[in-house]
């Protein structure tokens, strides 16, 4: 069934394409009185309805079968009621309608016999049916991967059908440019031999921008889907994307020798016969490249899938440059990386020089990867680039909490291989997956994957996150730190007796939070205080949350009448929050300033300071920090 | 008819049903989808109304009823964290004026209570009751 709607779609796709490129050429050629040039037309038109009929028949082919992928069964593809349900009830079957719609006016248009001797009438007959050949092929950017992508779905829209377009002029064009050069360089007398050597000029100055468009809109478009080196090397899509740049390489290269040597060589009927196999070679080529396109659009986007990263290691830049002799690896590399790129600038302007000079410059970058890349390569996992699944949310930290103080702690807890070490915290959470799971059995780390859920190995690494920046939140003190935004600050859910309950990221971008860790009677003091300024810092844009230490149903109760606290007290749930705070600040009262952003930036243990001032520092801070990421890396 | 006119036809007839198309069903859908939520707005408007009516309210006042957990009592106002009340406020927590100064005395600080309220708007709600949850 995939391998069938593959078929389909690819011959749909190149159908489509050349159909775009086969007019084009035609408008680009012009009218042309000369036998073979006219013998081509003909021919070229005839070869237009053709590849229509392939298209409508692919389309519709697809249609069948995505239907019956979509209703799950075989038969459905011949079900009208469901092919009519498919077409009319979703977004990609709409699109589809419309862009057959389209193929079959044009198909329909190309049909009537008509005379176009007259230059008006040829050029409304050329553009229309190009025009027409474009709608179709650049709709289809509509129901693509690139139209599922928000925001700015708009422009990734325009940037795919900019993408096809490109294609469809240079390939539909390069096919029938063959055509024309094949014919020419057969039979043909000197006028039509000028012709067709005019036409492929023409062709290679705008193949030359098609090719440039169509290279931006691919890095763009795939910026915007794949995203990660990880996903890129680890995923279908991905993978997909790199075997089109591999064909693309060799197509660059026979582009560059038509354009360099064969172009200025014509019309000499070696160089004329070479074009016409280079052409032939070329647009082979580009017929992978489409089933490769086809394909990536059956896969899931790499930025939805999970990565498999194949290495066995990876580059990491957070590794510290310590010890001297790695300090004189980076400083030599760097300097050989400069000689590097002078050569090959000078590459660029020296003509007789070139090949050498190109030469030295990549043996020189070689050498330099070689000497400086080294201390920057780092194990890795399959894993390594995993998306954690659990979020960095206060309940699946102390979770992961108690499997840690129950499992983990006897080895780990202050003995060499302690997890707060700052070569554990460089680690990728996916890689820290792999070894949870996997463990190093010849090192005495056992594995976890048959003794602990998927879900509670990621919340333990979770913990183990926490736990190594509960270390570096010794340094974060009552006073804000400018442009110190570092600790992230664990989400966590509010909830206030049996209301629906709120979370703190709902604070994110717009109030900053003091976040309250009381306990009764020792805080009453403080927390009157609070009652009593709330509502100023209420205007300065703070809101408070309390929370008990101890759980207790009654909590807003027990805080007492008068004053009166109007902040919202957590009742339910707070020892997740205890259990994740507590690590930066413990004692029976503290409080944690979170700035707007969702970063701790002050922490008042025990003592409790002017926080007002605090508050008034962050409100003049003007570099913003962006969000935190919701899981850990 | 020649070539040149039939493209010219064509694409004045693609032009005109893409206007046409967008004139009847785009600007009447979009209609449509002011009209219905007009409507449900003054639906549960009226649903308010009736509810208002039913209790011995004036002619033109609502009646909204919400959750929340009492947080002050003071003979006039009772402060009340809630959640969303449709058509008046989001969760939050807010002051209401109280129809009656006894109407605090049958609950505590910190109890979850249920509650209507009763006005014209958001300006002059007051609690008309308050109970237990
Ligand atoms: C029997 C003792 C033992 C237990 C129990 C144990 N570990 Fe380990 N673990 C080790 C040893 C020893 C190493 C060091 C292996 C090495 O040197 O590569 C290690 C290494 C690790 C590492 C890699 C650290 C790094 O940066 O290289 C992680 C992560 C880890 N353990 C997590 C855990 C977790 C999570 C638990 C509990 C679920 C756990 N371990 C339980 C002994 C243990």
């Amino acid at each position: 069934m995939r391998i069938l709607l593959l078929t389909a779609l690819s011959a749909h796709l190149a159908s489509s394409v050349l159909v775009v490129g086969t007019f084009f050429m035609l408008l680009l050629a012009g009218p042309s009185r000369a036998p073979t040039a006219r013998r081509w037309e003909g021919a070229m038109v005839v070869w237009g309805r053709l590849l229509l009929l392939v298209a409508l028949g692919s389309g519709i082919v697809w249609l069948l079968v995505r239907t019956a992928l979509f209703e799950g069964r075989a038969q459905a593809a011949l079900e009208p009621r469901a092919v009519l349900h498919a077409v009319l009830d979703t977004w990609p079957g709409l699109i589809w309608l419309a862009r057959h719609g389209i193929l079959v006016i044009l198909a329909a248009f190309l049909a009537i016999r008509s005379d176009l001797t007259e230059r008006r009438d040829w050029i409304a007959a050329r553009v229309e049916a190009l025009a027409l050949g474009a709608l179709a092929l650049a709709l289809m950017s509509a129901s693509s991967h690139a139209a599922a992508i928000s925001p700015g779905t708009a422009l990734t829209v325009a940037i795919d059908a900019c993408h096809l377009l490109g294609t469809g002029v240079w390939l539909g064009g390069l096919v029938a440019l063959g055509a024309l050069l094949r014919a020419a360089s057969r039979d043909a007398d000197a006028d039509d031999r000028a012709h067709a050597v005019i036409t492929a000029r023409r062709f290679s100055r705008v193949a030359l921008v098609a090719m440039l468009a169509l290279m931006g809109s691919g890095v763009l478009n795939a910026l915007a889907q794949v995203e990660n080196i990880a996903a890129l090397v680890g995923t279908p899509h991905g993978r997909l994307l790199l075997a089109k740049v591999a064909v693309l390489v060799p197509i660059l290269g026979l582009a560059a020798v038509n354009r360099r040597r064969l172009l200025p060589a014509l019309p000499g009927p070696e160089a004329m016969r070479r074009l016409v196999a280079f052409v032939g070679v070329e647009a082979m080529l580009a017929l992978v490249l489409l089933v490769l396109a086809a394909a990536m659009t059956l896969t899931t986007p790499a930025r939805h899938a999970e990565p498999v990263w194949p290495l066995p290691v990876r580059l990491s830049l957070d590794t510290p440059l310590d010890g001297s002799a790695t300090r004189w690896r980076a400083l030599l590399a760097s300097q050989l990386a400069v000689l590097g790129a002078v050569a090959l600038i000078a590459s660029f302007f020296s003509l007789r020089r070139r090949a050498p000079l190109l030469a030295g410059a990549l043996a020189l970058a070689a050498v330099a990867a070689a000497v400086g890349l080294p201390p920057f390569v780092v194990d890795a996992y399959p894993t390594t680039y995993r998306r954690p699944l659990r979020t960095y949310h206060a309940t699946s930290i102390a979770s992961g909490s108690a499997i840690y103080w129950g499992q983990c702690a006897a080895c780990h807890h202050g003995t060499p291989a302690d997890l707060r070490s700052a070569s554990t915290s460089r680690r990728h959470a996916g890689e820290l997956f792999w070894l949870v799971s996997h463990g190093r059995p010849e090192r005495g780390m056992p594995a976890f994957e048959n003794r602990l859920e998927e879900a509670q190995r990621w919340d333990v690494i979770n913990f183990i996150r926490a736990l190594g920046t509960a270390a570096g939140s010794k340094s974060l003190g009552a006073q804000v730190q400018l442009d110190g935004a570092w600790l992230i600050a664990p989400d966590f859910t509010i909830s206030v007796g049996p209301l629906a309950p709120g979370a703190l990221r709902d604070y994110r971008g717009r109030r900053m939070v003091l976040l309250v860790l009381y306990t009764l009677p020792g805080s009453r003091a403080r927390i009157s205080e609070l009652a009593r300024k709330y509502n100023l810092l209420s205007t300065l844009g703070v809101e408070i949350i309390a929370v008990p230490m101890q759980t207790s149903a009654d909590a807003i109760r027990e805080l007492g009448a008068s004053p009166p606290v109007l902040f919202p007290v957590v009742t339910d749930g707070n020892a997740a929050i205890i259990a994740t705070y507590g690590m930066f600040a413990s004692g029976p009262h503290a409080e944690l300033l979170i700035d707007r952003q969702g970063y701790v930036r002050a922490i008042w243990r025990d003592d409790t300071g002017e926080i007002q001032v605090q508050v008034e520092r962050l409100n003049e801070e003007k570099s913003v920090p962006p969000f935190p990421d919701d899981h850990v890396h | 008819m020649r070539v040149w006119q039939v493209a010219v036809v064509l694409n004045l007839t693609f032009a005109v049903g893409l206007g046409l198309g967008y004139a009847g069903w785009g600007r009447r859908a979009d209609a449509l989808d002011r009209e219905f939520e007009a409507a449900r707005a003054q639906v549960e408007r009226l649903e308010r109304e009736r509810q208002a009516c039913a209790a011995g309210g004036r002619a033109g006042e609502q009646q909204w009823d919400g959750r929340g957990v009492v947080r002050a009592i003071y003979p006039h106002l009772v402060v009340v964290t809630h959640e969303e009340i449709r058509g008046l406020l989001p969760a939050r927590t807010t002051g209401f004026p109280a129809a009656s100064p006894q109407l605090g005395d049958s609950v505590r600080v910190g109890d979850p209570v249920r509650f209507s309220l009763r006005g014209t708007l958001i300006d002059d709600a007051a609690l008309v009751t308050i109970e237990r949850w």
